[in-house]
C-alpha cells in the first residue's frame, strides 16, 4: 500500500496488509480517516491519503465530528436512532453556549446537588505512605462522595435531565445494573417532574430490592428484565428498543462515558466540573496543577471528569485504575483496558472483554460500578496514545483499601473507589517527596457495608 | 397546695426565683404565682372563679440580651432551666470542660482549623435551597403560598448535622489531651459522626447505643464498626445508653471524653453543642441575605433533643420578626402515651444533669418515650428550649408517626431528596402551617438529615401493599 500524508509532512511507507483484516492491526502511523485517491493503481494495490490527527487536548475536535476519538467511539446503531442522536447532539452544542441553561444548571448543581465538592487533604493517609526518612507524597481526596446521592453519577443525571426538558422530552429512560446510576436517575426525574422508566434485570432486582423500593419512592417505574441472564447488559438492549420505540418523546440517560456518539462526549463535559473545581482549589491550597491524578474506572465517566480538564497539562500523569476481581489470569475480572480488544460494543467502537468468537465475556467484579465489560471509548483512546496509564486492583486489595481509608480518614468509600485508593499502594513507593496525588473518591461507601463486613469479618 | 415539680434537687440548692407553678389539683383551685416581674402575673377568669396565672408574653430586645449574658454564664442557666446537676467527681472535669470551651471560642488557631474541617472534611457550607415542587405542592388555588426552602444538613458528611457538633468536640477532646471519646447515640447519626472524627484525629472510640435502637438502625451500627468505633449495647434505648455512657466516662475521667451529640446535659454541654450548630443559623443568615435581601420569616426545625432546632434557630433568637416552631413527635397520637413530645406533654424534672421539661409519670419515673424518628425518641428536651419555649420565642407543636412517613414519601416523590424520618417530621408541620402563611413568605426548613437509614423501616411498613404502590401506606401500633 502506498500512502502519502497531507502536508506539512510528506511520507511514503509501504504496509502489507494481510487478510482476514484483524481489527487490532496497527499502521505505522496514527491517522483519522481514509480517502481513497483515484491513481493509476496496479491490481492488488490501494492508493490512498492518509491525515495526521491533530494533537490532542480540550481545545481541539476530540471528539471529531463522527464522534470518534481516533478509531475509538462513533455510532454503531440502528438507523432508527441516527435521527435521535443526531438531534441530541445539535441540542448539547447548542446549549454549551447558551448563558442561562449553563446559569440554570450551574444553580441546581450548587443548591440541589451541593457543589463544589472540596479537596480534601489526608493527613492520615498521606502520613501512612510515608518512607521511613519521613518523605511521601501528598495524598488529596476530590470529594464526590459529599454529592447529594452519594456518587458523581449526579453530575450527569441532572444535567441530562435538564437538557431532555429543554428538548421537550417529557419521558426518560435509564439501564441500571446494582441500582445507583437507577436511583440518581430516579431521583433526577422527581426533582424536574418527568417521567421515569428504569430497566433492570430481574436477578439484579432480586439482588438489589432496597434500591428497587428507593426507586419506585422516587416515583420511577421499574421494569423488569427477563431475557438472556437477567442482568446490566440486557437491561440496557431493552433500554436502547424503548428508545427506539419511543424516540419521539423519549429521553435515555446514560449513566457513563460509553455508548454512541454524542454520549461519550456529553457525559465527559457533565463531569468536566470535577476536574474544573480540582484545577481551581490546587491553585489555591498549593500554588500549582496536581502532579498525578488517580481515579478507578469502570464505564470511566468519573475518571474523565477528572482528567479532562488536565489532558493538555503533559505534566500531570493521569491514572485510571480497573477491577482485576480475582486475578487478571482468573478469567473473572473487568479489566478491559488491560486484557481487552478492540470491538463495538452498545454503539461505541472501544476496548472491550470478548473472547475468540467476538463473544462478550461476563465480567466479574467485587463492586458493582466497575462490573462492566467495555470502557468509554476515550479512555481506549487515552490509553493508545499512551497519555492515560491504566492498572488494575483485585477485590481483596479493593477491600482492604476500603478498610484503610475508614479507618484512618473516617470516610468510607464506596468500593468501586476503593479500586483507586488500593493502587495508591504501588504508587507512591514511587513517587518524590512532597508530589501532589488527586484520587477522585467517587462515591461514599454506604450501599457496600453489607458486603464489606461479609468479606472484612469485622 | 400541691406541688408537683419533680426533681432530684441537691439539699443545698434555692429554689429559683423565676418558677412558676400552675398545677391544678383535686377539686379546689389554686395557683401559687411566683414571678421575678409583677407585670407576668395577669388575672384571668376561669370556669371555677378567677385566677392569677402567669402567661408568657413576648420578650422585650433587652430581656432577651440580657437572658442571653445569662446564658453563658458559669452555672449554666437558662432563666430555671439547665444548670449541672451531677455527683460531685463530675463537677470539676465540667469546669475544665467549660475552661477549655471558653478558650477555643476565641482562639483563632483552633477557629481557623476547625473551619478548614468543617469545609474539607464535612462539605460545608450547606446549600439553602428553594424547594420548587414543594412550594407549589402548598399553593392555593389562587397559585398563593409561602415560598419553602431547605438547609440541606443532609448533604454533610455522615448525612446529619450531628457532624458538626462532633469534629469539633473531637478536636478540643485531643487539645485536652483526651485518648479516648464515649458517646451515646439513639439512630445512629451522632455515633457515625464521632465514629468518623475520632477515626480522622486518630483518637479510640466507644458508640454506647441501645438494643432497640441498634435493631431499627443496623445500617448505622455497621459504619460505626467500619469506621474503627467499639459498639457496646445496652439494653433499652436512648436514654439508657446515655445513662451508660455517662457511668462509662465517670468511671475514667482523666483518659476518657464524653462526646455529647445533643444540646441536653450538664453544664457546659448544652451551651457547647448549641454553639457548635449555630452554623446552621449563621449560613442561613447570610444566604437568605443573598437569595432574597432579607431575613427568614419562619424557621421550622424537629426537636429530639434539640441540637438542630437551637442549631438553625439560635443566630435569629433577637430577631423578632422570624417565628420559630419546633416540631416534636407525636408518635401514636398524644393521647395515647405513646410519644416523645417532651415539650407538650412534659413536665419540668431533672434529667441526665440539667433541669427541663422532661416525660415523667406521677411519681416522676421516666416516661419510655415513642417514634418511628428513632432520634426523637428521648424524654427529655434541651434545657435552652425549654427556656424559649416558655418564654414564648419558640412555637411548639407534634406530628405523628404516620404525618412524618407522608411527609417522607412526599419529599421523595416532589424533590428526589430522602429526608430522615426525624427531619420529616418538621417537614409534615408544613402541612398545617402553609394554609396559614401569606403570599411568598419564607419558610426555611432544617433538613437535619437524610433518610437513606429509614428507607428499610418505610419498606418494611409499606410491604404488605403492591409493588410501586408509593402511595399513603397506614403506620400501625
Amino acid at each position: 500500500m502506498a500512502a502519502s500524508a497531507k502536508t506539512p509532512i510528506s511520507r511514503t511507507q509501504t504496509t502489507s496488509l494481510y487478510k482476514p483484516y484483524s481489527s487490532s492491526l496497527q499502521l505505522p502511523f496514527k491517522f483519522l480517516k481514509v480517502t481513497p485517491n483515484s491513481c493509476a493503481a496496479k491490481a492488488l494495490s490501494i492508493c490512498c491519503a492518509l491525515q495526521m490527527e491533530p494533537k490532542v487536548g480540550p481545545g481541539s475536535q476530540v471528539p471529531d465530528s463522527f464522534g470518534r476519538f481516533g478509531k475509538f467511539g462513533g455510532k454503531y446503531v440502528p438507523e432508527t436512532l441516527m435521527h435521535a442522536l443526531t438531534e441530541l447532539e445539535s441540542a448539547f452544542r447548542a446549549l454549551s453556549g447558551d448563558v442561562e441553561f449553563q446559569k440554570e444548571l450551574d444553580g441546581i448543581l450548587k443548591d440541589y446537588v451541593g457543589r463544589e465538592t472540596p479537596l480534601y487533604f489526608a493527613e492520615r493517609l498521606s502520613e501512612h505512605y510515608k518512607r521511613p526518612n519521613g518523605e511521601g507524597p501528598l495524598i488529596y481526596l476530590k470529594r464526590e462522595d459529599l454529592n447529594h446521592t452519594g456518587a458523581h453519577k449526579i453530575n450527569n443525571a441532572v444535567a441530562q435531565a435538564l437538557l431532555a426538558k429543554r428538548l421537550g422530552k417529557t419521558r426518560i429512560i435509564a439501564e441500571t445494573g446494582a441500582g445507583q446510576h437507577g436511583v440518581a436517575t430516579a431521583t433526577v426525574c422527581a426533582r424536574f417532574g418527568l417521567q421515569c422508566i428504569v430497566y433492570m434485570g430481574a436477578q439484579d432486582m432480586e439482588r438489589q430490592a432496597l434500591n428497587v423500593f428507593r426507586m419506585r419512592l422516587l416515583g420511577a417505574e421499574v421494569r423488569a428484565v427477563h431475557s438472556g441472564t437477567a442482568t446490566l447488559k440486557d437491561a440496557t438492549s431493552e433500554a436502547i428498543r424503548d428508545w427506539v420505540t419511543n424516540v419521539e418523546t423519549t429521553h435515555y440517560i446514560l449513566g457513563s462515558v460509553a455508548g454512541p456518539h454524542p454520549y461519550p462526549m456529553m457525559v465527559r463535559d457533565f463531569h468536566a466540573v470535577i476536574g474544573k473545581e480540582t484545577r481551581k482549589q490546587a491553585m489555591e491550597k498549593w500554588g500549582g496543577k496536581p502532579d498525578v491524578l488517580v481515579a478507578c474506572v469502570g464505564g470511566g465517566s468519573n475518571a474523565m471528569g477528572l482528567f479532562y480538564e488536565f489532558v493538555d497539562d503533559e505534566d500531570v500523569r493521569l491514572i485510571g485504575v480497573e477491577a482485576a476481581g480475582f486475578g487478571l489470569d482468573s478469567g473473572k475480572h473487568a479489566a478491559t483496558l488491560t486484557k481487552g480488544e478492540v470491538g463495538v460494543l452498545h454503539g461505541a467502537m472501544s476496548y472491550l472483554l470478548q473472547d475468540d468468537d467476538g463473544q462478550i465475556i461476563e465480567p466479574h467484579s467485587i463492586s458493582a460500578g466497575l462490573d462492566y465489560p467495555g470502557v468509554g471509548p476515550e479512555h481506549s483512546f487515552l490509553k493508545d496514545l499512551g497519555r492515560a496509564e491504566y492498572h488494575s486492583i483485585t477485590d481483596e486489595e479493593a477491600l482492604e483499601a476500603f478498610k484503610r481509608l475508614s479507618r484512618l480518614e473516617g470516610i468510607i468509600p464506596a468500593l468501586e473507589t476503593s479500586h483507586a485508593l488500593a493502587y495508591l499502594e504501588k504508587l507512591c513507593p514511587t513517587l518524590p517527596n512532597g508530589a501532589k496525588v488527586v484520587l477522585n473518591c467517587s462515591g461514599r461507601g454506604d450501599k457496600d457495608v453489607h458486603t464489606a463486613i461479609k468479606h472484612l469479618k469485622v | 397546695m400541691a406541688c408537683n415539680l419533680q426533681t432530684s434537687f441537691l439539699p443545698a440548692l434555692k429554689f429559683p426565683a423565676e418558677a412558676t407553678l400552675d398545677k391544678r389539683r383535686g377539686n379546689g383551685l389554686v395557683v401559687c404565682s411566683v414571678a421575678s416581674a409583677a407585670d407576668s402575673i395577669m388575672t384571668e377568669s376561669t370556669p371555677t372563679g378567677s385566677a392569677a396565672v402567669v402567661r408568657s408574653r413576648p420578650l422585650s430586645r433587652r430581656e432577651v440580651e440580657t437572658s442571653e449574658r445569662k446564658m453563658t454564664d458559669t452555672t449554666g442557666k437558662f432563666g430555671r432551666f439547665g444548670g449541672k446537676f451531677v455527683p460531685e467527681t463530675l463537677m470539676t472535669c465540667l469546669s475544665k470542660l467549660e475552661a477549655e470551651f471558653n478558650l477555643v471560642l476565641h482562639d483563632p488557631e483552633f477557629q481557623e482549623e476547625l473551619a478548614t474541617a468543617l469545609r474539607d472534611y464535612v462539605g460545608r457550607e450547606t446549600p439553602l435551597y428553594f424547594a420548587q415542587r414543594l412550594t407549589d405542592h402548598y399553593k392555593n388555588e389562587s397559585g398563593c403560598g409561602p415560598e419553602i426552602y431547605l438547609k440541606r444538613e443532609d448533604l454533610n458528611h455522615g448525612g446529619a448535622h450531628k457532624i458538626n457538633n462532633a469534629i469539633a468536640q473531637a478536636m478540643i477532646a485531643k487539645r485536652m489531651g483526651r485518648k479516648s471519646i464515649v458517646a451515646a447515640t439513639g439512630a445512629g447519626q451522632h455515633g457515625v459522626a464521632t465514629a468518623a472524627a475520632c477515626a480522622k484525629l486518630s483518637l479510640k472510640c466507644t458508640i454506647v447505643m441501645g438494643t432497640l435502637d441498634m435493631e431499627r438502625q443496623a445500617s448505622n451500627v455497621l459504619l460505626m464498626k467500619l469506621l474503627g468505633a467499639e459498639v457496646k449495647s445496652v439494653d433499652g434505648n436512648f436514654k439508657d445508653a446515655t445513662s451508660e455512657a455517662i457511668r462509662e466516662w465517670v468511671g475514667n475521667l482523666e483518659t476518657n471524653y464524653f462526646l455529647i451529640g445533643t444540646a441536653v446535659g450538664p453544664h457546659p454541654c448544652p451551651s457547647m453543642v448549641r454553639e457548635f450548630q449555630s452554623i446552621i443559623g449563621k449560613e442561613t443568615r447570610r444566604q437568605a441575605m443573598e437569595r432574597w435581601g432579607r431575613k427568614p420569616d419562619v424557621l421550622v426545625a424537629c426537636v429530639g433533643s434539640g441540637s438542630n432546632a437551637l442549631g438553625l434557630f439560635h443566630e435569629f433568637i433577637a430577631d423578632e420578626d422570624v417565628r420559630m416552631i419546633g416540631v416534636e413527635a407525636a408518635g401514636f397520637g398524644l393521647e395515647s402515651g405513646k410519644h416523645s413530645a417532651t415539650l407538650a406533654k412534659g413536665e419540668v424534672g431533672v434529667y441526665h444533669g440539667a433541669m427541663s421539661y422532661l416525660l415523667q409519670d406521677e411519681e416522676g419515673q421516666i416516661v419510655g418515650p415513642h417514634s418511628i424518628g428513632v432520634g426523637m425518641e428521648y424524654p427529655g428536651v434541651s434545657p435552652e428550649l425549654s427556656f424559649l419555649k416558655e418564654r414564648g420565642r419558640v412555637e411548639s407543636y407534634s406530628v405523628t408517626d404516620q404525618e412524618a412517613v407522608d411527609a417522607y414519601q412526599l419529599l421523595c416523590r416532589l424533590e428526589g431528596i430522602f429526608p430522615a424520618l426525624e427531619a420529616s417530621h418538621a417537614l409534615a408541620f408544613l402541612d398545617k402551617l402553609c394554609p396559614t402563611l401569606p403570599d411568598g413568605a419564607k419558610v426555611v426548613v432544617n433538613c437535619s438529615g437524610r433518610g437513606d437509614k429509614d428507607a428499610p423501616t418505610v419498606f418494611r411498613l409499606t410491604q404488605g401493599s403492591s409493588p410501586g404502590d408509593h402511595k399513603r401506606h397506614p403506620v400501625s401500633p
